[in-house]
């Protein structure tokens, strides 16, 4: 086995957690049970890689099983990455879609070879009909880098791609031509949507966030939500403003919904607007040119925090259109300008 | 001769005479009284002996009543049941009635397409099935407003939900719902015959079965026998028209190098025109049995 392969075997499974290292490895499946049953697992985590990058050599594994256990890690820690999405779009008028992922997978990866010779394109199918691939990037004078590759993932027939950022920004046109023609759409536009959070990111564009419905089969009315006040508390207690905090959990309920939001960590505004003042004069009111500035706003789940902004009292309910667009519009970076 | 008297002495007489007047007057008088007496009397009696009879009546009602209490109090002891049973059947019957309508009403989700009145407008249920198995249900959920809207839905990505709400939404809602339904039939019975080919016959698939979101292009190698002789052939069953369950190109090959004899080559034709004709999992089904109905002529 090839040095620089052998190097990369040791990396990549260095980086597993001995939590998870059978898991993964089963998972992979290139190694045999016997063979991993010849491994002691509770030996300190330098001589494990090196007892099981021996028995890669011994089956003679090459780059694109180690490329394949890399994509099985990412697959395990796809919170380690952000990821963008993509959106791809057909001319009017096609025919139905006969996506067959073989031929994907081939038009695909002699798209990138063609315009890159150095480059290492490895697929793993996942589910039913998605498939993850991983790009590692090299140039036309250098072998991949394969400490730094790319990560794409598709779901067949549909519209949308979702893409680890790429710190290579300069292959991303390329990347993007590939995805458009391998799955036969003509045009491809980054959204405004990033995310740690692939499953969330998915569930948006999917427009899969919302699955409550009312059904006569349904065992618990939607009538019985608790108001967050409590009813069962002491006769004595009386509430006061009862009236305005029930308005705000119906207003809240009516745009956030009953069911879990989508988790993403942050939603930047760029505001390219005039200064607008109530105040006669000021220095700031003068200036012609709009102002520059950037509202980031980040949670560790960005939209059950601006959920329950209203009920805390912490903001008014309804609160602004452009923080509870962003499911909807499958948007969290914003660029407001004077209309 | 009183009078004379009376006249004889002048003083006297007139004393007499007035005296003789008084008597007259009380005489009267007492004789009126004793005249009005009996009628005061006969007034007062009459009076009394009317208030008798009432108080006697009085007293018969009132006795008439403790009586009839009495009874009833007696009754009401040993009659509670009647009463009561009699309210119970009431609510048991409503309460069965209002269970009925409602398992009516979920039992409406059997026919393909059904529907709940939400506060904002509709949700509409599509049931899918195939070959009399139920499969998935979908939901959209409709906003009663002019243009009428999709709120949410749980339609997946890859059926063109927005090419037919554009083309029915807001003109015929019925066309709408049908072809929704159509094309969720559709792939919810192409699913299950890929579902079932992986699952039941994997013994006959020599490789993974290759599919895709709207499994409406199938990709797999096969043996019609699996541990017999026969040979693997490769089919590749493509579903152009997303409104049905059966293939609209079937292409059964051999991979092989050499020539296939007229017997291999009447199977694969065979095995062609079954693909077109039959679901995915019914074909497997009959290579099964045509396996079992060798085994049977190998045992006699």
């Amino acid at each position: 086995m090839d040095e620089t392969v052998s190097e990369f075997f040791r990396r990549t499974i260095l980086k597993i957690p001995l939590t998870e290292m059978m898991t993964i490895l089963k998972t992979w499946n290139f190694l045999s049970e016997n063979q991993l049953q010849t491994v002691n697992f509770r030996q300190r985590k330098e001589s494990l890689v090196q007892d099981l990058v021996l028995l890669c050599e011994e089956n003679r594994a090459s780059l694109n099983d180690a490329a394949l256990l890399d994509i099985i890690y990412t697959q395990f820690h796809r919170h380690q990455k952000v990821w963008d999405v993509f959106q791809m779009s057909k001319g009017p008028g096609e025919d139905t879609d006969l996506f067959d992922m073989e031929q994907f997978k081939s038009s695909f990866k002699k798209i990138l070879k063609r315009a890159l010779k150095n480059v290492t394109v490895s697929f793993r199918d996942a589910e039913e009909n998605a498939v993850w691939i991983r790009i590692a990037w090299g140039t036309q004078y250098r072998k991949p880098n394969q400490y730094k590759p790319a990560y794409v993932v598709y779901y067949s027939q549909t519209p949308y791609a979702f893409t680890s950022s790429s710190q290579l920004k300069s292959n991303l046109p390329l990347l993007g031509q590939a995805l458009t023609i391998a799955s036969k759409h003509h045009q491809i536009v980054k959204m405004d949507l990033r995310s740690r959070y692939l499953d969330s990111l998915k569930a948006i564009v999917f427009k899969q966030y919302n699955q409550i419905f009312e059904t006569h089969n349904s065992t618990t009315p939607l009538q019985e939500r608790s108001l967050g006040l409590d009813i069962n508390m002491d006769s004595r207690i009386i509430h006061e403003n009862k009236t305005e905090k029930e308005r705000v959990q119906r207003v809240t309920q009516e745009i956030f919904g009953d069911y879990p939001q989508p988790r993403l960590e942050f939603a930047q505004y760029k505001l390219e607007t005039k200064f607008k003042s109530d105040l006669n004069g000021g220095i700031l009111a003068e200036r012609e040119e709009p102002l520059r500035c950037l509202v980031k706003f980040s949670s560790p789940h960005l939209l059950e925090a601006l959920k329950s902004l209203a009920p805390a009292g912490i903001a008014d309910a309804p609160l602004s259109p452009l923080l509870t667009c962003i499911p909807n519009k499958g948007m969290n970076y914003f660029k407001i300008r004077d209309k | 001769m009183e009078l004379a008297n009376t006249l004889s002495q002048d003083g006297e007489s007139r004393g007499g005479v007035l005296a003789h007047l008084e008597r007259l007057e009380t005489q009267v008088s007492r004789s009126r009284k004793k005249m009005e007496e009996p009628q005061s009397a006969q007034a007062e009696e009459s009076a009394l002996g009317t208030r008798i009879h009432e108080l006697r009546r009085l007293r018969d009602k009132l006795r008439a009543e403790v009586k009839q209490h009495q009874a009833s109090v007696k009754a009401s002891t040993t009659n509670v049941e009647p009463d009561q049973t009699l309210e119970i059947t009431e609510q048991e019957s409503l309460k069965r009635k209002w269970e009925n309508v409602k398992a009516i009403l979920q039992a409406y989700r059997f026919t393909g397409i059904s529907g709940k009145l939400t506060s904002r407008g509709v949700c509409v249920c599509i049931s899918t099935a195939f070959e009399g198995n139920l499969l998935d249900s979908y939901f959209v959920d409709l906003v009663m407003r002019k243009p009428l809207q999709i709120h949410h839905h749980s339609i997946p990505v890859f059926i063109p939900l927005e090419e037919i709400s554009a083309k029915y939404l807001q003109t015929n809602i019925q066309h709408f719902l049908f072809t929704l339904c159509e094309y969720l039939n559709a792939y919810s019975g192409r699913k299950y015959q890929a579902d079932r080919l992986q699952s039941d016959f994997e013994a006959f698939l020599a490789g993974p079965l290759q599919r895709n979101s709207l499994c409406n292009l199938l990709s797999f190698t096969y043996k019609a026998e699996p541990e017999g002789q026969s040979f693997p052939f490769c089919a590749r069953l493509l579903y152009k028209d997303l409104t049905t369950t059966l293939p609209t190109d079937v292409t059964v090959t051999y991979q092989g190098t050499d020539a296939l004899s007229t017997t291999q080559e009447e199977q694969r034709a065979a095995h062609e025109n079954l693909f077109f004709t039959k679901p995915l999992h019914q074909v497997f089904t009959s290579f099964a049995r045509k396996g079992d109905k060798l085994d049977m002529s190998l045992v006699s």
